[in-house]
Protein backbone atom coordinates (compact mmCIF):
# COMPACT_ATOMS: atom_id res chain seq x y z
CA UNK A 1 0.00 0.00 0.00
CA UNK A 2 2.92 2.12 0.57
CA UNK A 3 3.65 1.56 -3.35
CA UNK A 4 0.91 2.57 -4.16
CA UNK A 5 0.75 5.92 -1.71
CA UNK A 6 4.49 6.70 -2.82
CA UNK A 7 3.24 6.31 -6.58
CA UNK A 8 0.46 8.65 -6.03
CA UNK A 9 2.42 11.27 -4.47
CA UNK A 10 4.99 11.03 -7.26
CA UNK A 11 2.64 11.40 -9.75
CA UNK A 12 0.72 14.54 -7.93
CA UNK A 13 4.30 16.37 -7.62
CA UNK A 14 5.19 15.46 -11.54
CA UNK A 15 1.73 17.26 -12.74
CA UNK A 16 2.04 20.21 -10.59
CA UNK A 17 6.17 20.93 -11.31
CA UNK A 18 4.75 20.02 -14.57
CA UNK A 19 1.95 22.81 -15.30
CA UNK A 20 3.60 25.42 -13.25
CA UNK A 21 6.71 24.86 -15.65
CA UNK A 22 4.27 25.15 -18.46
CA UNK A 23 3.11 28.64 -17.24
CA UNK A 24 6.83 29.98 -16.49
CA UNK A 25 7.58 28.55 -20.32
CA UNK A 26 4.49 30.23 -22.00
CA UNK A 27 5.29 33.55 -19.79
CA UNK A 28 9.08 33.12 -20.95
CA UNK A 29 8.50 32.88 -24.36
CA UNK A 30 6.06 35.42 -24.98
CA UNK A 31 8.00 37.66 -23.13
CA UNK A 32 10.99 37.02 -25.33
CA UNK A 33 9.16 37.28 -28.85
CA UNK A 34 7.73 40.73 -27.13
CA UNK A 35 11.13 41.95 -26.54
CA UNK A 36 10.59 42.52 -22.79
CA UNK A 37 13.65 42.11 -20.66
CA UNK A 38 13.40 38.70 -18.76
CA UNK A 39 12.00 39.51 -15.20
CA UNK A 40 11.34 37.77 -12.12
CA UNK A 41 7.85 38.17 -13.49
CA UNK A 42 7.85 34.91 -15.56
CA UNK A 43 7.71 33.00 -12.46
CA UNK A 44 4.80 34.82 -11.05
CA UNK A 45 2.61 35.14 -13.94
CA UNK A 46 1.24 31.68 -13.78
CA UNK A 47 0.22 32.13 -10.22
CA UNK A 48 -1.43 35.12 -10.30
CA UNK A 49 -3.47 34.46 -13.12
CA UNK A 50 -4.66 31.32 -11.09
CA UNK A 51 -5.16 33.16 -7.74
CA UNK A 52 -7.17 35.93 -9.74
CA UNK A 53 -9.44 33.27 -11.43
CA UNK A 54 -10.25 31.89 -8.23
CA UNK A 55 -11.34 35.39 -7.04
CA UNK A 56 -13.06 35.89 -9.86
CA UNK A 57 -17.03 35.53 -10.50
CA UNK A 58 -18.54 32.89 -12.10
CA UNK A 59 -20.51 33.57 -15.15
CA UNK A 60 -23.21 31.84 -16.03
CA UNK A 61 -25.86 31.18 -19.84
CA UNK A 62 -28.48 31.04 -20.88
CA UNK A 63 -30.37 27.65 -19.11
CA UNK A 64 -26.69 25.86 -19.59
CA UNK A 65 -26.70 21.91 -19.31
CA UNK A 66 -24.76 22.75 -15.83
CA UNK A 67 -23.80 19.43 -14.91
CA UNK A 68 -22.10 18.66 -17.80
CA UNK A 69 -20.46 22.21 -17.99
CA UNK A 70 -19.03 21.66 -14.30
CA UNK A 71 -17.96 18.06 -15.51
CA UNK A 72 -15.61 19.04 -18.37
CA UNK A 73 -12.71 20.95 -16.47
CA UNK A 74 -12.73 17.86 -14.11
CA UNK A 75 -12.62 15.06 -16.43
CA UNK A 76 -10.22 17.40 -18.75
CA UNK A 77 -7.52 17.15 -15.61
CA UNK A 78 -8.30 13.79 -14.86
CA UNK A 79 -7.51 12.51 -17.95
CA UNK A 80 -4.05 14.46 -18.02
CA UNK A 81 -3.50 13.02 -14.40
CA UNK A 82 -4.20 9.44 -15.85
CA UNK A 83 -2.08 9.62 -19.34
CA UNK A 84 0.82 10.61 -17.07
CA UNK A 85 0.13 8.20 -14.66
CA UNK A 86 0.77 5.49 -17.30
CA UNK A 87 4.30 6.78 -17.92
CA UNK A 88 6.99 5.46 -15.66
CA UNK A 89 9.20 8.62 -14.86
CA UNK A 90 12.21 6.39 -13.66
CA UNK A 91 12.75 2.74 -13.07
CA UNK A 92 12.07 3.18 -9.49
CA UNK A 93 8.79 4.80 -9.86
CA UNK A 94 6.71 2.56 -11.95
CA UNK A 95 3.59 3.80 -10.84
CA UNK A 96 0.72 1.87 -12.77
CA UNK A 97 3.74 0.44 -15.48
CA UNK A 98 0.93 -2.20 -16.31
CA UNK A 99 1.21 -4.29 -19.18
CA UNK A 100 -1.06 -2.24 -21.43
CA UNK A 101 0.13 1.48 -20.40
CA UNK A 102 0.42 3.07 -24.04
CA UNK A 103 -3.48 1.61 -25.07
CA UNK A 104 -4.54 2.99 -21.05
CA UNK A 105 -2.77 6.04 -22.24
CA UNK A 106 -4.10 6.17 -25.54
CA UNK A 107 -7.77 5.88 -24.29
CA UNK A 108 -7.40 8.84 -21.78
CA UNK A 109 -6.26 11.01 -25.12
CA UNK A 110 -9.71 9.56 -27.01
CA UNK A 111 -11.24 10.91 -23.96
CA UNK A 112 -9.95 14.05 -24.17
CA UNK A 113 -12.38 15.13 -27.44
CA UNK A 114 -15.32 14.37 -25.11
CA UNK A 115 -13.83 16.30 -22.55
CA UNK A 116 -13.86 19.72 -24.84
CA UNK A 117 -17.29 18.70 -26.73
CA UNK A 118 -19.09 18.61 -23.37
CA UNK A 119 -17.07 22.04 -22.57
CA UNK A 120 -18.06 23.72 -25.28
CA UNK A 121 -21.59 22.11 -26.03
CA UNK A 122 -22.87 22.58 -22.74
CA UNK A 123 -22.44 26.47 -22.62
CA UNK A 124 -25.54 26.76 -24.64
CA UNK A 125 -24.01 29.14 -26.81
CA UNK A 126 -22.72 30.31 -30.01
CA UNK A 127 -18.97 30.43 -29.86
CA UNK A 128 -18.35 27.56 -27.60
CA UNK A 129 -20.49 25.15 -29.63
CA UNK A 130 -18.45 25.76 -32.91
CA UNK A 131 -15.89 25.55 -30.97
CA UNK A 132 -16.57 21.99 -29.68
CA UNK A 133 -17.29 20.55 -33.48
CA UNK A 134 -14.11 22.22 -34.45
CA UNK A 135 -12.38 19.97 -31.80
CA UNK A 136 -14.39 17.09 -32.89
CA UNK A 137 -13.01 17.33 -36.54
CA UNK A 138 -9.58 17.99 -35.44
CA UNK A 139 -9.35 14.80 -32.56
CA UNK A 140 -10.60 12.88 -35.50
CA UNK A 141 -7.47 14.27 -37.59
CA UNK A 142 -5.01 13.71 -35.13
CA UNK A 143 -6.31 10.80 -33.55
CA UNK A 144 -5.39 8.10 -36.06
CA UNK A 145 -1.82 9.68 -36.81
CA UNK A 146 -1.07 9.69 -32.58
CA UNK A 147 -2.66 6.12 -32.47
CA UNK A 148 -0.25 4.74 -35.44
CA UNK A 149 3.53 5.93 -34.29
CA UNK A 150 2.63 5.13 -30.86
CA UNK A 151 1.92 1.59 -31.98
CA UNK A 152 5.68 2.03 -34.13
CA UNK A 153 7.25 2.60 -30.89
CA UNK A 154 5.62 -0.15 -29.47
CA UNK A 155 6.35 -2.59 -32.32
CA UNK A 156 10.66 -3.03 -31.61
CA UNK A 157 9.62 -3.62 -27.52
CA UNK A 158 6.99 -6.51 -28.63
CA UNK A 159 4.86 -4.91 -25.52
CA UNK A 160 2.09 -2.48 -24.83
CA UNK A 161 4.08 -1.57 -21.73
CA UNK A 162 5.02 1.68 -21.40
CA UNK A 163 8.50 0.71 -19.25
CA UNK A 164 9.22 -1.97 -21.86
CA UNK A 165 9.14 0.55 -24.76
CA UNK A 166 11.64 2.49 -22.71
CA UNK A 167 13.85 -0.44 -22.46
CA UNK A 168 13.76 -1.30 -26.13
CA UNK A 169 15.80 1.75 -26.72
CA UNK A 170 19.01 1.38 -24.69
CA UNK A 171 21.18 0.95 -28.01
CA UNK A 172 19.72 3.49 -29.77
CA UNK A 173 16.21 5.72 -29.45
CA UNK A 174 13.43 5.66 -31.24
CA UNK A 175 13.64 9.11 -32.71
CA UNK A 176 16.32 7.47 -34.67
CA UNK A 177 15.55 4.59 -35.79
CA UNK A 178 11.27 5.92 -36.85
CA UNK A 179 12.66 9.21 -37.80
CA UNK A 180 8.99 9.51 -38.54
CA UNK A 181 7.74 8.89 -34.95
CA UNK A 182 8.58 12.08 -33.60
CA UNK A 183 7.94 14.81 -35.76
CA UNK A 184 4.04 13.08 -36.57
CA UNK A 185 3.53 12.89 -32.85
CA UNK A 186 4.49 16.18 -31.88
CA UNK A 187 1.89 17.54 -34.32
CA UNK A 188 -0.93 15.71 -32.57
CA UNK A 189 0.34 16.63 -29.58
CA UNK A 190 -0.33 20.25 -30.36
CA UNK A 191 -3.55 18.99 -31.71
CA UNK A 192 -4.24 16.71 -28.26
CA UNK A 193 -3.78 19.94 -25.78
CA UNK A 194 -5.09 22.58 -28.43
CA UNK A 195 -1.97 24.49 -27.94
CA UNK A 196 0.14 26.74 -30.54
CA UNK A 197 -0.91 26.42 -34.35
CA UNK A 198 -4.22 23.69 -33.68
CA UNK A 199 -5.42 26.20 -30.74
CA UNK A 200 -8.52 25.57 -32.76
CA UNK A 201 -11.29 24.97 -30.29
CA UNK A 202 -11.04 27.98 -28.31
CA UNK A 203 -8.66 30.08 -30.70
CA UNK A 204 -8.75 34.04 -30.45
CA UNK A 205 -11.18 33.90 -34.04
CA UNK A 206 -14.01 32.65 -32.30
CA UNK A 207 -13.50 34.68 -28.91
CA UNK A 208 -12.67 32.37 -26.78
CA UNK A 209 -14.28 29.23 -28.60
CA UNK A 210 -14.96 26.65 -26.25
CA UNK A 211 -14.50 28.93 -23.36
CA UNK A 212 -15.57 32.00 -24.22
CA UNK A 213 -18.26 31.92 -21.80
CA UNK A 214 -16.41 30.23 -18.62
CA UNK A 215 -15.05 32.28 -15.90
CA UNK A 216 -13.64 31.88 -11.99
CA UNK A 217 -12.04 28.74 -10.49
CA UNK A 218 -13.88 26.88 -13.68
CA UNK A 219 -11.86 28.88 -16.55
CA UNK A 220 -8.68 28.21 -13.63
CA UNK A 221 -9.41 24.58 -13.80
CA UNK A 222 -10.02 24.00 -17.84
CA UNK A 223 -6.59 25.85 -18.49
CA UNK A 224 -4.64 23.72 -15.54
CA UNK A 225 -6.45 20.74 -17.39
CA UNK A 226 -5.05 21.66 -20.64
CA UNK A 227 -1.26 22.11 -19.27
CA UNK A 228 -1.67 18.85 -18.00
CA UNK A 229 -2.78 17.06 -21.04
CA UNK A 230 0.01 18.67 -22.42
CA UNK A 231 2.34 17.81 -19.82
CA UNK A 232 1.17 14.48 -19.99
CA UNK A 233 1.79 13.82 -23.78
CA UNK A 234 5.22 15.39 -23.44
CA UNK A 235 6.64 13.28 -20.85
CA UNK A 236 4.71 10.23 -23.43
CA UNK A 237 6.92 11.28 -26.14
CA UNK A 238 9.97 11.47 -24.55
CA UNK A 239 9.20 7.86 -22.97
CA UNK A 240 8.22 6.72 -26.70
CA UNK A 241 10.80 8.06 -28.73
CA UNK A 242 13.56 9.59 -26.75
CA UNK A 243 14.40 6.96 -24.71
CA UNK A 244 12.45 8.45 -21.14
CA UNK A 245 14.97 7.63 -18.49
CA UNK A 246 18.22 6.16 -20.04
CA UNK A 247 21.30 8.51 -20.33
CA UNK A 248 24.46 8.52 -18.54
CA UNK A 249 25.68 10.01 -15.25
CA UNK A 250 22.25 11.86 -14.10
CA UNK A 251 19.65 10.12 -12.67
CA UNK A 252 17.04 8.62 -14.55
CA UNK A 253 13.97 10.68 -13.30
CA UNK A 254 16.20 13.96 -14.25
CA UNK A 255 16.68 12.46 -17.81
CA UNK A 256 12.77 12.10 -17.89
CA UNK A 257 12.39 15.78 -16.74
CA UNK A 258 15.21 17.03 -19.19
CA UNK A 259 13.73 15.51 -22.14
CA UNK A 260 10.10 15.84 -21.39
CA UNK A 261 10.65 19.54 -20.97
CA UNK A 262 12.50 19.94 -24.64
CA UNK A 263 9.03 18.52 -25.70
CA UNK A 264 7.23 21.59 -23.90
CA UNK A 265 9.51 24.21 -24.55
CA UNK A 266 9.24 23.08 -28.20
CA UNK A 267 5.41 23.13 -28.07
CA UNK A 268 5.37 26.27 -26.30
CA UNK A 269 7.47 27.92 -28.50
CA UNK A 270 5.39 27.03 -31.75
CA UNK A 271 2.15 28.57 -29.74
CA UNK A 272 4.27 32.23 -30.10
CA UNK A 273 5.92 31.89 -33.38
CA UNK A 274 3.87 29.80 -35.75
CA UNK A 275 0.29 31.23 -37.33
CA UNK A 276 -2.88 29.16 -36.00
CA UNK A 277 -3.75 26.76 -38.67
CA UNK A 278 -7.52 26.47 -40.16
CA UNK A 279 -9.58 23.46 -39.59
CA UNK A 280 -10.41 22.61 -43.02
CA UNK A 281 -6.65 22.38 -43.91
CA UNK A 282 -5.49 20.89 -41.05
CA UNK A 283 -8.37 18.20 -41.31
CA UNK A 284 -6.84 17.51 -45.10
CA UNK A 285 -3.18 17.34 -44.28
CA UNK A 286 -3.76 14.65 -41.69
CA UNK A 287 -5.49 12.86 -43.63
CA UNK A 288 -3.86 13.22 -46.98
CA UNK A 289 -0.79 13.59 -45.42
CA UNK A 290 0.15 12.51 -41.48
CA UNK A 291 -2.25 8.90 -41.44
CA UNK A 292 -0.05 7.47 -44.94
CA UNK A 293 2.97 9.02 -43.57
CA UNK A 294 2.01 7.15 -40.09
CA UNK A 295 1.13 4.39 -41.77
CA UNK A 296 4.58 4.26 -43.52
CA UNK A 297 6.16 4.61 -40.10
CA UNK A 298 4.37 1.42 -38.76
CA UNK A 299 5.19 -1.28 -41.89
CA UNK A 300 8.74 0.41 -41.19
CA UNK A 301 8.94 0.03 -37.51
CA UNK A 302 7.64 -3.60 -38.34
CA UNK A 303 9.68 -4.64 -40.71
CA UNK A 304 12.79 -3.57 -38.47
CA UNK A 305 11.54 -5.02 -35.85
CA UNK A 306 10.85 -8.39 -36.86
CA UNK A 307 14.49 -8.16 -38.66
CA UNK A 308 16.10 -7.59 -35.16
CA UNK A 309 14.47 -10.84 -34.23
CA UNK B 1 -17.26 -15.01 -11.63
CA UNK B 2 -13.34 -14.74 -12.91
CA UNK B 3 -11.27 -11.86 -10.44
CA UNK B 4 -8.46 -11.10 -10.55
CA UNK B 5 -5.58 -12.83 -8.34
CA UNK B 6 -4.33 -9.47 -7.19
CA UNK B 7 -7.59 -7.89 -5.87
CA UNK B 8 -8.83 -8.58 -2.71
CA UNK B 9 -11.96 -10.60 -3.52
CA UNK B 10 -14.51 -8.21 -1.42
CA UNK B 11 -12.96 -5.05 -3.21
CA UNK B 12 -13.07 -6.46 -6.94
CA UNK B 13 -17.17 -7.44 -5.72
CA UNK B 14 -18.10 -4.43 -4.19
CA UNK B 15 -16.36 -2.71 -7.46
CA UNK B 16 -17.89 -5.31 -9.60
CA UNK B 17 -21.57 -4.15 -8.42
CA UNK B 18 -20.86 -0.53 -8.50
CA UNK B 19 -20.15 -0.61 -12.34
CA UNK B 20 -22.72 -2.86 -13.05
CA UNK B 21 -25.71 -0.92 -11.55
CA UNK B 22 -23.67 2.16 -12.93
CA UNK B 23 -23.50 1.18 -16.77
CA UNK B 24 -27.64 0.08 -16.00
CA UNK B 25 -28.45 3.28 -14.60
CA UNK B 26 -26.96 5.10 -17.21
CA UNK B 27 -28.23 3.07 -19.79
CA UNK B 28 -31.41 3.82 -18.46
CA UNK B 29 -30.38 7.40 -18.46
CA UNK B 30 -29.91 7.11 -22.41
CA UNK B 31 -33.69 6.28 -23.09
CA UNK B 32 -34.69 9.24 -19.82
CA UNK B 33 -32.72 11.85 -22.14
CA UNK B 34 -34.17 14.92 -23.80
CA UNK B 35 -30.54 15.63 -26.40
CA UNK B 36 -29.34 13.56 -28.69
CA UNK B 37 -25.67 14.12 -27.15
CA UNK B 38 -26.49 13.62 -23.83
CA UNK B 39 -28.16 10.40 -24.62
CA UNK B 40 -24.85 9.72 -26.42
CA UNK B 41 -22.55 10.27 -23.82
CA UNK B 42 -24.81 8.46 -21.30
CA UNK B 43 -24.09 5.59 -23.69
CA UNK B 44 -20.49 6.59 -23.25
CA UNK B 45 -20.54 6.02 -19.88
CA UNK B 46 -23.14 2.91 -19.30
CA UNK B 47 -19.67 1.69 -21.87
CA UNK B 48 -17.52 2.88 -19.73
CA UNK B 49 -18.80 0.77 -16.88
CA UNK B 50 -18.61 -2.05 -18.94
CA UNK B 51 -15.04 -1.45 -19.71
CA UNK B 52 -14.39 -1.06 -15.85
CA UNK B 53 -15.54 -4.85 -15.96
CA UNK B 54 -13.47 -5.81 -18.20
CA UNK B 55 -10.66 -4.54 -17.07
CA UNK B 56 -11.52 -6.41 -13.75
CA UNK B 57 -11.72 -9.75 -15.77
CA UNK B 58 -8.05 -8.73 -16.49
CA UNK B 59 -9.56 -8.44 -20.38
CA UNK B 60 -7.34 -5.24 -19.95
CA UNK B 61 -6.38 -4.71 -23.75
CA UNK B 62 -9.91 -5.37 -24.31
CA UNK B 63 -11.86 -2.84 -21.91
CA UNK B 64 -9.26 -0.12 -23.04
CA UNK B 65 -9.73 -0.71 -26.61
CA UNK B 66 -13.49 -0.15 -25.38
CA UNK B 67 -13.32 3.15 -23.88
CA UNK B 68 -10.69 4.31 -26.60
CA UNK B 69 -13.11 3.32 -29.77
CA UNK B 70 -16.50 4.28 -27.54
CA UNK B 71 -15.26 8.02 -26.81
CA UNK B 72 -14.72 8.66 -30.45
CA UNK B 73 -17.81 6.47 -31.64
CA UNK B 74 -20.03 8.53 -29.54
CA UNK B 75 -18.86 11.67 -30.56
CA UNK B 76 -19.30 10.96 -33.86
CA UNK B 77 -22.62 9.33 -33.61
CA UNK B 78 -23.92 12.36 -31.61
CA UNK B 79 -22.67 14.81 -34.40
CA UNK B 80 -24.52 12.74 -36.77
CA UNK B 81 -27.64 12.10 -35.14
CA UNK B 82 -27.63 15.73 -34.61
CA UNK B 83 -27.37 16.70 -38.35
CA UNK B 84 -29.64 14.28 -39.75
CA UNK B 85 -32.10 15.70 -36.76
CA UNK B 86 -31.41 19.15 -38.14
CA UNK B 87 -31.18 20.34 -34.36
CA UNK B 88 -28.57 22.77 -34.74
CA UNK B 89 -26.81 22.34 -31.27
CA UNK B 90 -28.40 19.18 -29.85
CA UNK B 91 -29.03 21.58 -26.84
CA UNK B 92 -32.84 21.64 -27.91
CA UNK B 93 -35.29 19.44 -25.33
CA UNK B 94 -36.34 16.95 -27.91
CA UNK B 95 -38.64 13.46 -27.33
CA UNK B 96 -35.78 10.93 -27.78
CA UNK B 97 -37.84 7.61 -28.35
CA UNK B 98 -40.48 6.60 -30.56
CA UNK B 99 -42.20 2.98 -30.90
CA UNK B 100 -42.68 2.16 -27.62
CA UNK B 101 -44.11 -1.27 -27.68
CA UNK B 102 -41.23 -2.68 -29.74
CA UNK B 103 -38.75 -1.26 -28.05
CA UNK B 104 -39.65 -2.27 -24.91
CA UNK B 105 -40.39 -5.85 -25.78
CA UNK B 106 -36.87 -6.26 -27.67
CA UNK B 107 -35.14 -4.42 -24.43
CA UNK B 108 -36.33 -6.31 -22.11
CA UNK B 109 -36.20 -9.82 -24.20
CA UNK B 110 -33.00 -8.62 -24.66
CA UNK B 111 -32.09 -8.35 -21.62
CA UNK B 112 -33.86 -11.43 -19.92
CA UNK B 113 -31.96 -13.21 -22.61
CA UNK B 114 -28.56 -12.46 -21.87
CA UNK B 115 -29.24 -12.33 -18.07
CA UNK B 116 -30.30 -16.20 -18.83
CA UNK B 117 -27.10 -16.85 -20.37
CA UNK B 118 -25.18 -15.17 -17.46
CA UNK B 119 -27.14 -17.12 -14.72
CA UNK B 120 -27.72 -20.67 -16.14
CA UNK B 121 -24.49 -20.96 -18.48
CA UNK B 122 -22.13 -23.36 -18.02
CA UNK B 123 -18.75 -21.17 -17.68
CA UNK B 124 -15.36 -22.70 -17.74
CA UNK B 125 -13.91 -22.14 -14.51
CA UNK B 126 -10.21 -21.52 -15.76
CA UNK B 127 -8.14 -19.55 -13.76
CA UNK B 128 -5.55 -16.76 -15.55
CA UNK B 129 -1.95 -18.17 -14.85
CA UNK B 130 -0.26 -15.06 -16.78
CA UNK B 131 -2.86 -12.07 -17.14
CA UNK B 132 0.30 -10.39 -19.67
CA UNK B 133 -0.73 -13.71 -22.01
CA UNK B 134 -4.43 -12.55 -22.97
CA UNK B 135 -3.09 -9.49 -25.15
CA UNK B 136 -1.24 -12.02 -26.85
CA UNK B 137 -3.76 -15.02 -27.51
CA UNK B 138 -6.30 -12.18 -28.51
CA UNK B 139 -3.61 -11.27 -31.17
CA UNK B 140 -3.12 -14.90 -32.28
CA UNK B 141 -6.89 -15.37 -31.99
CA UNK B 142 -7.41 -12.18 -34.27
CA UNK B 143 -5.21 -12.99 -37.09
CA UNK B 144 -5.27 -16.64 -36.70
CA UNK B 145 -8.75 -18.47 -36.91
CA UNK B 146 -10.91 -15.55 -36.56
CA UNK B 147 -9.03 -13.55 -39.04
CA UNK B 148 -11.79 -13.87 -41.91
CA UNK B 149 -14.58 -13.02 -39.38
CA UNK B 150 -12.92 -9.80 -38.19
CA UNK B 151 -11.59 -9.03 -41.53
CA UNK B 152 -15.27 -9.41 -43.31
CA UNK B 153 -16.67 -7.04 -40.64
CA UNK B 154 -13.64 -4.46 -40.72
CA UNK B 155 -14.09 -4.57 -44.43
CA UNK B 156 -17.86 -3.70 -43.87
CA UNK B 157 -17.62 -1.26 -41.58
CA UNK B 158 -14.89 0.79 -44.06
CA UNK B 159 -17.61 0.68 -46.55
CA UNK B 160 -20.47 1.78 -44.02
CA UNK B 161 -18.29 4.70 -43.38
CA UNK B 162 -16.90 5.71 -46.77
CA UNK B 163 -20.62 5.58 -47.71
CA UNK B 164 -21.86 7.77 -44.79
CA UNK B 165 -19.37 9.82 -45.49
CA UNK B 166 -19.98 10.73 -48.95
CA UNK B 167 -23.89 10.76 -48.01
CA UNK B 168 -22.41 13.61 -45.73
CA UNK B 169 -19.89 15.21 -47.43
CA UNK B 170 -20.20 18.95 -49.18
CA UNK B 171 -18.65 17.23 -52.22
CA UNK B 172 -20.91 14.64 -52.53
CA UNK B 173 -21.29 12.07 -55.27
CA UNK B 174 -24.17 14.42 -57.12
CA UNK B 175 -21.22 17.74 -56.91
CA UNK B 176 -21.81 20.26 -54.08
CA UNK B 177 -24.21 20.15 -52.06
CA UNK B 178 -25.38 24.15 -52.01
CA UNK B 179 -25.87 24.10 -55.94
CA UNK B 180 -28.44 23.21 -57.92
CA UNK B 181 -31.34 22.20 -55.59
CA UNK B 182 -34.60 24.20 -55.97
CA UNK B 183 -36.36 26.33 -53.85
CA UNK B 184 -40.03 26.64 -53.45
CA UNK B 185 -41.60 28.88 -55.81
CA UNK B 186 -42.96 31.78 -54.00
CA UNK B 187 -46.12 31.07 -55.50
CA UNK B 188 -47.84 27.66 -56.03
CA UNK B 189 -47.56 26.18 -59.41
CA UNK B 190 -45.14 29.10 -60.46
CA UNK B 191 -41.50 28.73 -61.54
CA UNK B 192 -38.52 28.80 -59.60
CA UNK B 193 -37.21 31.61 -59.04
CA UNK B 194 -33.18 31.42 -57.69
CA UNK B 195 -32.18 34.59 -55.71
CA UNK B 196 -29.54 35.14 -58.74
CA UNK B 197 -32.05 34.86 -61.58
CA UNK B 198 -33.87 38.22 -60.63
CA UNK B 199 -32.48 40.11 -63.43
CA UNK B 200 -34.58 37.53 -65.92
CA UNK B 201 -37.32 37.32 -64.07
CA UNK B 202 -37.33 41.57 -64.59
CA UNK B 203 -37.38 40.75 -68.35
CA UNK B 204 -40.05 38.85 -68.56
Amino acid sequence: MTDVAAGVLALGVALFLGVYLVSVLDRFVSDLVAGHGLTANVFWAGPRRAVLLLLQQPSRTERPDAEAWAFAPALLGALGALGLATIPLAPELPLADNADGIVLFGAAMALVMVAVFLHGWSANSVFPLIGAYRFVALALSYEMPLALVLISAALPAESLSVGEIIRSQTDVWNVIRQPLGLPIYMVTVAGLAFWGPLRLPDAADLSGGTRAEVSGPALAAWEVGRSMVLVAAAAMGAAAFLGGWLGPWLPGVVWMGLKTLVLLVLIVWSGHHLARVRTERFVVVAWVVLIPLALIDVFLSGWLALAAR
Amino acid sequence: MTIGTDHAPLFADVLFWMLAVGSVLAGWRVFRADSMVRAAYWLLASFAGTAGILLLLHARFLGLILLLMMAGEMTIMAAFMVMFMMNPAGLNPMNMVHQHRTAIIAGVGAFLGLAAVGVFGEFPARPLLDASQVTADLGVELLGDSMMVFETAGVALLATMIGSIALAAHRGRFGPADEGSEPPALVPEAETVRPGDSRDEEQS
